[in-house]
């Protein structure tokens, strides 16, 4: 029941869905979000069933906390749902459970949310098709495949449509949105501006959602049917399960494990032993082996700290956020992982171990085995080969100083040197969008928002042209492009640059700030000269610029981009 | 040619949103428009070129439109200026 509540999917290599796929891999490099990230995407001559993980890291890692949190407390109020009689029956586990389930039960909305961000859609309308898909009209996904729920169809034109919820989702959830931005921004660039405020919301949320339900709802629920004949088939002999402990992270990846009470509820009517337990015992337990392998390994901080409570999470029996925040983002540990439970489950299926109940696995599974010694053995094997291959396989992939270099060197010696200094570090060669005529990176390091959530008219509105907004975490600006400088406010707070294919570049760093008449702002460059891309432009001080009691959001803008067809923001 | 001075009195001389408004105004027309400030010029229909010239509330400026159309686009243009600017 663990996995039950926390599905998550994604569906791979179904030829169906291929097309859609493809296109979903070209959008991947746009979601370069940190300087890993960014190297990533530089590097983007990547396979792209690695840019395809990447963009699902991408929309999951922000929201690691919700689910982190909704793991733990899960794993725990279960074991003591278990653990404790009579507790499963008191007020304070139901509520604890309503709470704990939460993240995972509306988990559609979070990613969705998660989603339109990465690809640049709107997050609101990203949020009504997570909505929809877990819409209280629907049947909620986890009550499929028990007795007394039947599943109603619409009959919208040659579609038969499964009134069922996409609770605990998160590929469809990916994919439906990915379409969604899609929608959106073409709508965007061909509804008349007069018409675009409701025509463009209205027909983006009813052709995604038309598409979801029609094309990925009937994919999945194939899907499901498959893999749940298959692993029936599959549990009969230790090979079988040999094989299962190694697919099943998959299945957990797709989303479709919460069929398995199916399996294990029938071997418990027919021979009172659930032998499926130990399988999934066995994969679960080797991904919490693999990510604390990577917990104790990494030394970048971020890693570390997502790797390690997701690690102990996992050991509870809920593996999501172990597999999708470091496991299959880095992959190799999500291999080391895959063997890992193949070795525990075969020992499993060879010991004939099994649980008098189904519910919980890993730790928590002691609540209900019946050889615990045997079982603490199965632990250690899967766990410890996963552990083991893990830390031999997965080699964290360093930042190099000089990668800067490359793409963004500088002919002012000394701005950005090639000895990979700490200046280096600072720009960050991140395309953020693109035209025709050149792509641009961004002149400053921070987040970065599309224009239209500039929070000011003047720039959200268009009018000077589109681009991004920096919210800066240093007070210098860097060239995004080679160019020559058109302009110098005498204010200094703005600089123009002239770029290839007659390019007019603005930055303008902080809103208001020609209020602040030129102090906190210190030009590096002179209208009329010549610079390249990573080249410091401007120093600014953001105490001064918050004191002044103005946003120091950094805008860049190209003035022109309507003189640009094929103008798109790369965010 | 035709042309004609105007005093600017937006309060934040013409930069960022005035300049913007007034670039999408330019480029509506064929005929090509200038702004003057003292001995620096530009095309009305470059923003950045535009903030470069620094134009301040109380700056006065020469505006000069030549080519196709150059009379209704110069008496809409000082109307624009007037309107906004």
């Amino acid at each position: 029941m663990f996995e039950n509540n926390g599905q998550l999917q994604l569906i791979i290599g179904t030829g169906t869905v291929n097309k859609v796929y493809d296109e979903f891999l070209s959008v991947t490099g746009m979601s370069a979000a940190t300087k890993d990230d960014v190297k990533a995407a530089a590097a983007a001559k990547q396979p792209l069933w690695k840019r395809m993980l990447k963009a699902l890291g991408d929309v999951f890692v922000p929201i690691l906390p919700a689910i982190v949190a909704s793991g733990l407390m899960m794993g725990l109020i279960e074991a003591l749902g278990k653990a404790i009689p009579g507790f499963a029956g008191t007020d304070w586990y139901g509520f604890l459970d309503m709470i704990a389930n939460t993240a995972f039960a509306y988990l559609p909305v979070i990613v969705a949310v998660s989603a339109a961000r990465v690809f640049g859609g709107n997050i609101f309308l990203g949020a009504v098709i997570g909505l929809s898909m877990i819409h209280s009209s629907l049947l909620n996904a986890w009550a499929v495949g028990s007795a007394d729920a039947s599943i109603n169809y619409w009959h919208l034109f040659f579609f038969n449509v499964r009134q069922v919820g996409y609770q605990g989702h998160v590929v469809p959830v990916v994919i439906a949105v990915w379409l969604m931005c899609i929608i959106e921004k073409w709508l965007h660039k061909h509804v008349p501006e007069m018409i675009d405020l409701f025509v463009t919301p209205l027909c983006t949320v009813l052709a995604t959602t038309f598409l979801t339900f029609t094309i990925i709802g009937p994919i999945f629920a194939q899907l499901e049917t498959w893999v749940l004949a298959g692993a029936q088939v599959l549990v009969q002999n230790p090979i079988g399960a040999c094989i299962m402990g190694a697919i099943y992270p998959w299945t957990v990846v797709m989303g479709l494990h919460h069929m398995y009470n199916i399996i294990e509820a029938g071997m418990l009517a027919s021979v009172g032993l659930n032998t499926w337990m130990p399988i999934a015992s066995a994969a679960n337990f080797a991904q919490f082996g693999a990510c604390l392998a990577v917990g104790i390994k990494a030394r970048n901080h971020k890693t570390k700290v997502v790797a390690l409570p997701s690690s102990l999470s996992a050991a509870l029996g809920i593996t999501e956020p172990a597999i999708f925040g470091i496991n299959m983002r880095f992959f190799k540990p999500f291999i080391a992982g895959m063997i890992g439970g193949a070795a525990g489950a075969l020992f499993g299926a060879v010991t004939g171990i099994g649980a008098k109940a189904y519910g919980v696995t890993g730790i928590p599974g002691y609540l209900t085995i019946d050889k615990p010694v045997q079982y603490t053995i199965l632990l250690a094997i899967s766990g410890g080969i996963a552990f083991v291959l893990s830390t031999i396989l997965w080699k964290e992939e360093t930042e190099e100083d000089g990668e800067n270099g490359e793409d963004g060197k500088t002919a002012e010696s000394g701005v950005i040197g090639a000895d990979g200094n700490e200046t280096a570090g600072d720009f960050i060669n991140n395309v953020v969008f693109r035209s025709s005529a050149g792509e641009l990176v961004q002149p400053v390091a921070g987040k970065v928002i599309p224009y239209t959530e500039i929070r000011d008219e003047t720039f959200n509105s268009g009018v000077m042209g589109k681009g991004v907004g920096i919210e800066p975490e240093e007070g210098i600006v860097y060239a995004p492009m080679d160019g020559e400088i058109s302009s110098v406010a005498d204010s200094k707070h703005a600089i123009g640059i002239d770029g290839a294919g007659d390019m007019e570049l603005l930055i303008h760093v902080g809103v208001d700030t020609v209020e602040m008449n030129g102090d906190g702002f210190t030009p590096l460059v002179a209208e009329g000269d010549k610079v390249t891309k990573g080249q410091k432009l401007l120093k600014f001080d953001r105490e001064k610029i918050r004191a002044a009691g103005h946003p120091e959001t950094v805008v860049m803008l190209l003035t022109n981009s309507d003189d640009y067809e094929d103008f798109e923001l790369k965010l | 040619m035709k042309e004609f001075n105007y005093t600017v009195t937006d309060p934040v001389g013409i930069h960022a949103r005035p300049a913007g408004l007034l670039v999408k105004e330019a480029k509506k027309y064929e005929c090509a428009i200038m702004i003057f400030k003292g001995e620096k010029s530009c095309k009305a229909t470059s923003l950045t070129k535009l903030m470069g010239l620094g134009i301040k509330q109380g700056d006065e400026i020469r505006v000069t439109v030549e080519g196709n159309g150059e009379d209704e686009c110069a008496a809409a243009m000082e109307t624009f200026f007037k309107g906004n600017l």
